[in-house]
């Protein structure tokens, strides 16, 4: 019976390629849409390399500082020393790695220019991400409290600094602005949309400019708090706030007097949001724009296919009329307009993942973002099938519906 | 004739209320990347006010020295003036030209109140930027005498505050104890580069014992290169030990900025572009299907005695009508927008996107009805009525 359908099905789209072909190019045009921009999501937000334990980590990126008034505020990541007192010694995860937001710089090789952001870390913070070493080792403890001038560099920066993607460079010297640094360890690079792991050198947090010394609140360090398992998430939470909360207030910084403390302590996805979008209202508002958005995307191609279906079903109403006249119910017409309509969403479907692996694969190798490592992978995939099925019974259940409604007298007529 | 279109498609309002919902989704849709594209290109035919080419930006910062630091500054603004490729510097914050960060103060003249973006300069930061006042002049260090500090503003400033009123010689405060005095009006200062809105901004000397705003200014001669640049920093971080540089081209910051603004524009100028297309592609396959279940009804018309002109003219007019009536529904909507001040855009972008979309509507549907249009004026009234 299926495979009888399935013909039926395939000798009506060949019976008028224009209207075949509008209908392709809307499924798999808004399947294409679609699973790019959740590809990109996944990108930005998904456990990736590096940071392969983002779906157990914790993010303390934000620290807030209001008077009572509420007229002052200063916000911002914090110092190295806030983040040892009340962090790095919390009973609860497995492990805290501190470092600090990216900083740029420059580097000059002969009459090149190099561009390049640093970042200075803990040794924590290599057994926190899941880095790929080409060659050499991080930077441990010991080398940190001797304060030892190293750094780990990613290899597009080993390509740009020493000309060269083969030979080792473990042991020689790079300068940058004056002061040199010995090379300890190559990474394959971090894409710059991770920002907590992206840099193209890495020093340990005692080598020069790191500030790590400041005794504010305040300085350019965050911390990531690697769980042992996301149900430890409410306990490392509880602890940590339950800390900030026995802060005497209120203090001094900079000048300015504050009444109270606020520091975020949350997963990658609500941190990502929140330095997004301040504030429950902003909140609301965004996330109604983006469903609107959305909505515009997927309602619009929807609209435009059942308007042609309903049209094209009532085109074949003589061909209904015979098969009611000779006895077929209304539950098989049914049930032969939605299998025609999913086989042709799932042809859409099968184009716009041809379609989504070329952009994908354009994105990559664009290097509009370095070391973009987008994928289609199940969870995308799954997404977008079930978006395939959702499509095809609303552009399929409307018109046959209607179409099954017919008098035989009527569709024969027709 | 429009009433009889009017009854025609009221007649069949069911059939055509999914037509309906599709060009009024389509409109709304038009009108968003309209708008968004007239309000950037609004904004890019504006000047930018200064220029920006053989600009450098230094970026000084303590780290933990903190001993001196707005002498030391003052050392290395004096060292960069002495080098022969340098043609001229000047000091002031990290909201540079392209940079990032930006500042806003709120000013007052008068009861008058208005928020500014706020800039603290020296006096070498016209000549250093190709600057000319419209009205005044730029302030020297010599100005810092007075009770009140030196400032210069930027002609949406002097509109907003003082209208018609000469500025010069104006005394300007803010709710603190700060008083400021307009020693003269530039014309526009869009800082964020050419896609950013001109706004009100406003200028202050920046006092030589300053020790917070470290970014220097250089213009450079023409023709110099990264070999330079590489010797300045090793000489700024020789005299400053232990302080971070960092140098960024004024040119490449631009494109960092062009690309904020551009790469979201052009994404969702694609997405809508194929939304469009398919929308139209729909459209067209409806018609057509529409008009060959009317053959009788043409046939008769024909054979009454119309013209092949009137049969195409009610097709099309019929089709107008309805797009009418679903931009009549969508314009409902957007006038909210200008009517609310949504997102603090100027209503005339609003309403020219408006105007925009109708017209984009009416052509493409008209695209859409005119093939169709011309296949149901061809027919023959004897082949249609024949087959009925």
């Amino acid at each position: 019976m299926l495979t009888n359908y399935l013909k039926l099905a395939w000798k009506v789209l060949l019976r008028h390629p224009f209207y075949t072909f509008i209908t392709l190019f809307g499924i798999s045009l808004t399947l294409t849409v679609l699973m790019v921009l959740t590809s990109f999501l996944d990108h930005l937000l998904g456990p990736h390399y590096p940071e392969t334990n983002r779906d157990r980590s914790l993010y303390i990126q934000m620290m807030t500082q209001t008077d009572t008034a509420g007229t002052t505020q200063m916000k911002g990541p914090m110092s190295f020393r806030f983040l040892t007192d009340y962090v790095k010694s919390l009973q609860t995860p497995e492990r805290v790695s501190i470092s600090s937001v990216m900083n740029s710089s420059n580097a000059y090789v002969g009459s090149q220019k190099i561009k390049l952001n640093t970042k200075f870390t803990d040794a924590d913070f290599w057994r926190v991400m899941a880095f790929d070493f080409l060659e050499g080792k991080p930077y441990n403890e010991q080398n940190i409290a001797a304060g030892d001038q190293v750094a780990v560099i990613s290899d597009d920066f080993k390509k740009e600094y020493f000309g060269s993607a083969s030979e080792p460079v473990v042991g020689k010297t790079i300068e940058i602005e004056n002061v040199h640094y010995k090379v300890m360890g190559v990474v394959r690079g971090s894409p710059v949309t991770r920002f907590f792991t992206h840099a193209k050198v890495y020093f340990p947090y005692t080598a020069p400019k790191s500030n790590y010394q400041n005794t504010g609140f305040r300085g350019n360090y965050i911390a990531i708090v690697l769980a042992k398992d996301q149900s430890d998430f409410k306990a490392i939470q509880d602890e940590f706030y339950d800390r900030v909360s026995r802060i005497p207030v209120p203090q001094y910084e900079g000048g300015t007097k504050y009444d109270v403390l606020k520091v975020m302590n949350e997963t990658y996805a609500d941190n990502f949001l929140g330095t997004i979008m301040e504030g429950p209202g902003l909140r609301a508002v965004f996330l109604s724009i983006v469903g609107f958005i959305v909505f515009m995307l997927l309602g619009l191609p929807a609209i435009n296919l059942v308007n042609v279906n309903v049209s094209r079903i009532l085109e074949r109403a003589s061909e209904i009329g015979v098969r009611k006249a000779f006895g077929a119910p209304v539950r098989t017409l049914l049930w032969q307009f939605i299998i025609e309509n999913l086989f042709i969403t799932f042809i859409g479907g099968g184009i716009a993942l041809v379609l989504t692996v070329v952009i994908i694969q354009l994105i990559n190798h664009s290097g509009w973002i370095a070391y973009a490592d987008l994928t289609i992978n199940l969870t995308v995939f799954l997404v977008s099938v079930g978006v395939c099925f959702v499509f095809g019974i609303l552009s399929g259940v409307l018109p046959a519906l209607r179409m099954s409604k017919l008098k035989i007298v009527d569709a024969l007529k027709g | 004739m429009l009433r009889h279109l009017f009854k025609l498609t009221w007649n069949k309002k069911k059939t055509h209320a999914l037509l309906i919902v599709e060009i009024w989704a389509s409109f709304l849709v038009l009108f968003g990347l309209a708008s968004l594209i007239i309000f950037n290109a609004r904004n890019y035919l504006e000047p930018l006010g200064f220029a920006y080419e053989r600009v450098w930006a230094i970026n000084l910062q303590n780290n933990q020295d903190t001993t001196d630091v707005a002498e030391k500054i003052q050392q290395v603004v004096r060292h960069l003036g002495t080098y022969a490729e340098v043609e001229s510097v000047t000091r002031m914050g990290s909201n540079f030209p392209f940079a990032a960060s930006q500042m806003s103060n709120g000013v007052k003249y008068n009861g008058t109140h208005s928020m500014m973006n706020f800039y603290t300069v020296d006096e070498n930061f016209a000549r250093t930027l190709d600057i000319t006042p419209l009205a005044g002049r730029w302030y020297q260090s010599a100005d810092s005498v007075g009770k009140h500090r030196p400032a210069v503003i930027n002609q949406k400033a002097r509109e907003k505050l003082f209208g018609e009123e000469n500025p010069l010689g104006k005394i300007l405060n803010n709710d603190g104890e700060n008083t400021w005095k307009v020693v003269g009006v530039i014309g526009n200062y869009k800082d964020k580069a050419e896609f950013m809105e001109n706004k009100p901004a406003m200028f202050e000397l920046l006092y030589a014992d300053d020790r917070w705003n470290s970014t220097l200014l250089i213009k450079t001669k023409p023709g110099t290169d990264a070999l330079f640049e590489a010797r300045l920093v090793k000489d700024v971080t020789a005299q400053l030990k232990g302080w971070s540089v960092e140098v960024d081209h004024l040119t490449e910051s631009r494109t960092n900025q062009h690309n904020l603004t551009l790469i979201p524009v052009l994404i969702f100028l694609i997405i809508c572009s194929f939304l469009l297309v398919n929308v139209a592609l729909g459209l067209f396959g409806i018609l057509n299907l529409n008009i060959a279940k009317r053959k009788d009804e043409i046939g008769l018309r024909r054979a009454m005695g119309a013209t092949e002109r009137a049969v195409k003219q009610q097709f099309l007019g019929e089709i107008w009508v309805l797009a009418t009536l679903s931009m009549l529904l969508g314009l409902l909507f957007t006038v909210q927008f200008p009517l609310l001040h949504v997102f603090d855009v100027a209503s005339g972008v609003y309403l020219l996107a408006m105007v925009a979309s109708v017209v984009i509507i009416y052509l493409l549907v008209t695209l859409c009805a005119w093939y169709p249009s011309r296949q149901a004026a061809r027919i023959q009234p004897a082949v249609a009525l024949h087959e009925e």
